[in-house]
């Protein structure tokens, strides 16, 4: 990181939103993104806090999948699409091309909209991606993926099938153990697009519950549909409408108060 | 509601029920017809083929008119060559199809390729054996198991390419952003994710390919061409149960006409099974 930037992240964490016990973990400044002459975000500028749990919301098309999608740069997948802007994580721009994609999306996990268990056994679900980063002993690695299944609140239900192959547990196991998944590899932030969309109420419920205890030690930004699921889990809340973010600010206010009347239009149901 | 309202809504359900009948009817007798014949394929293979049957078949080579014999030389060379086709069609399908799905998919050359391998897999097989005929046959001066089984790897190659390519666009987006989400390069969520996810349909279009290629004649007419003696010389004209089938069914005497059927019943057996194998790896996967 040269001066400039250093100095710069300094006043992002001190003075933006960032506090002394929540610093930003992560600052994007003036992003832009576009696919196909499509411009799918406008100039977002905005300070995620660490170790809270951050929600974007707004209507079907608004961007805020998108605005997931660059925190990993997991668009990149695909040709055409282009971030312009920066993204500050811990002080470096990850859209830099001399920043690693391997080592940011070590750093960065992401869970899904629909659970995608890899076709092997449960266990090799949680060591498959860590066995690419690190070597271990086998030791090792059943402590590690214990660790991770505790933590995702799955370990009591599989700890007598983990060599089961991982399409026989339930909708949200599954969902539970793709976050598993993505906290073995211990990073620092956690993406969830829209991770219970595809669950019933009372896994959707636990799932609710996990983000709660996760937050302790992870970034998370959740990506939701439902407005009450980011009032229930949700510490500050971004309202995207047509690739602009209207309005960021603690949960409780938005929810109460919002500064901006198309904010209080969507929240309040009047259209979206 | 009146009554004119009733008999309207009643006259409307009747048409539709009417409509519903005769569709059932008509489909009903398309699956008669093609079924009809199938069994009759079947029945009339069967018939014959049982009589031949013995123990002979699979330990005698083919004999000259007159003589006992069996087929066990062209069951072998049908082996043989079969496995040779696999071994040769199959990782290049495989890596083919691979290709198409993951790093050409919606690009020009992808699409063309994809168009090729499907003109490919249309062509009729006797074009096949005269390619091959004219590109190892006549260079090389002589017939050759080799030559067989490079024709019929030709029939195996668009098979595999196709059903690999399919598979694999199969799998959800969802499942390669998981596993790219974790790091990984594509290589790696290539190798062990999505190949062991499109496992069963690539194993099942093998199968399928290998049970096409079995009773496969004209391909191997003019490159494999038939031997009457057991040989293993993947350079020397081998025999193959669709040749002798062929050779024998063509002939004026009832001995080999006999062969022929126990031949036919052979393959028409194998391929049933292959196919029933096929079916119950899918199902097997599946539950699991």
């Amino acid at each position: 990181m040269n001066q400039a930037a250093s100095t710069l992240w300094q006043q992002w964490v001190n003075v933006g939103t960032g506090s002394a016990r929540h610093p930003t973990k992560i600052a994007v400044r003036d992003l832009d993104f576009h696919y196909s002459g499509f411009h799918a975000l406008k100039r977002i500028s905005f300070d995620i806090p660490a170790a809270r749990v951050t929600a974007i919301i707004g209507p079907s098309g608004c961007g805020k999948s998108t605005l997931l999608r660059v925190l990993n740069r997991i668009y990149s997948v695909y040709s055409g699409l282009q971030a312009s802007g920066e993204v500050w994580l811990d002080g470096e721009n990850i859209l830099a091309p001399s920043y690693s994609i391997n080592r940011l999306r070590s750093k960065v996990g992401m869970v899904f909209q629909k659970p995608v268990p890899f076709p092997m056994s449960i266990r090799d679900n949680i060591a498959f991606g860590i066995r690419h980063h690190e070597k271990l002993k086998r030791d090792e690695m059943d402590d590690r993926v214990e660790q991770a299944l505790r933590a995702a609140a799955l370990w009591d239900e599989v700890k007598d099938k983990l060599k089961h192959n991982a399409l026989g547990l339930s909708g949200g196991q599954q969902q539970r153990l793709c976050i598993a998944r993505a906290i073995a590899l211990k990073p620092d932030v956690l993406l969830l697009d829209e991770p219970t969309s595809a669950l019933d109420p009372i896994a959707t419920g636990r799932i609710e519950q996990l983000i709660e205890e996760l937050k302790r030690d992870y970034t998370i930004v959740i990506v939701t549909h439902n407005m009450q699921q980011a009032a229930r889990v949700s510490d500050r809340t971004a309202f995207m409408y047509l690739g602009e973010l209207i309005e960021f600010g603690e949960t409780e206010k938005i929810f109460t108060k919002p500064d901006k009347q198309q904010t209080e239009d969507y929240i309040t149901g009047r259209f979206g | 509601m009146n009554t004119s309202a009733l008999s309207v809504s009643e006259r409307l359900y009747r048409r539709r029920r009417f409509r519903n009948a005769l569709a059932l009817i008509l489909s009903g007798l398309a699956t008669a017809f093609g079924l009809f014949w199938l069994i009759w394929i079947l029945w009339t293979t069967l018939v014959n083929g049982i009589g031949a049957l013995h123990p002979h078949l699979f330990t005698r080579m083919t004999p000259p008119p007159g003589e006992a014999g069996g087929l066990a030389n062209a069951l072998f060379g049908s082996f043989i060559m079969s496995a040779l086709a696999i071994a040769i069609g199959a990782p290049i399908g495989v890596l083919a199809g691979t290709w198409l799905a993951e790093y050409a998919r919606r690009t020009r050359l992808g699409e063309a390729v994809r168009f090729l391998n499907d003109i490919l897999l249309s062509a009729p097989s006797i074009v096949l054996g005269l390619f091959v005929y004219a590109i190892a046959v006549k260079p090389a001066g002589h017939f050759s198991a080799f030559a067989g089984a490079l024709a019929l790897a030709l029939i195996v190659l668009p098979i595999v390419v196709r059903t690999c390519d399919e598979m694999l666009q199969l799998v959800p987006n969802a499942m390669r952003e998981a596993a790219l989400s974790l790091g990984l390069p594509q290589w790696k969520v290539t190798v062990r994710v999505l190949w062991r996810s499109a496992r069963p349909g690539i194993v099942t279009g093998i199968l399928l390919a290998l049970a096409r290629i079995s009773g496969e004649t004209a391909p191997l007419l003019f490159t494999a061409l038939n031997n009457q003696y057991w040989t293993a010389n993947p350079v020397a004209p081998m025999a193959s149960v669709p040749v002798a089938i062929f050779q024998f069914a063509m002939s004026p005497y009832d001995d080999w006409h006999a062969l022929a059927w126990a031949g036919a019943l052979v393959i028409t057996a194998f391929v049933l099974l292959l196919s029933l194998a096929a079916r119950w790896y899918l199902h097997r996967t599946r539950i699991k």
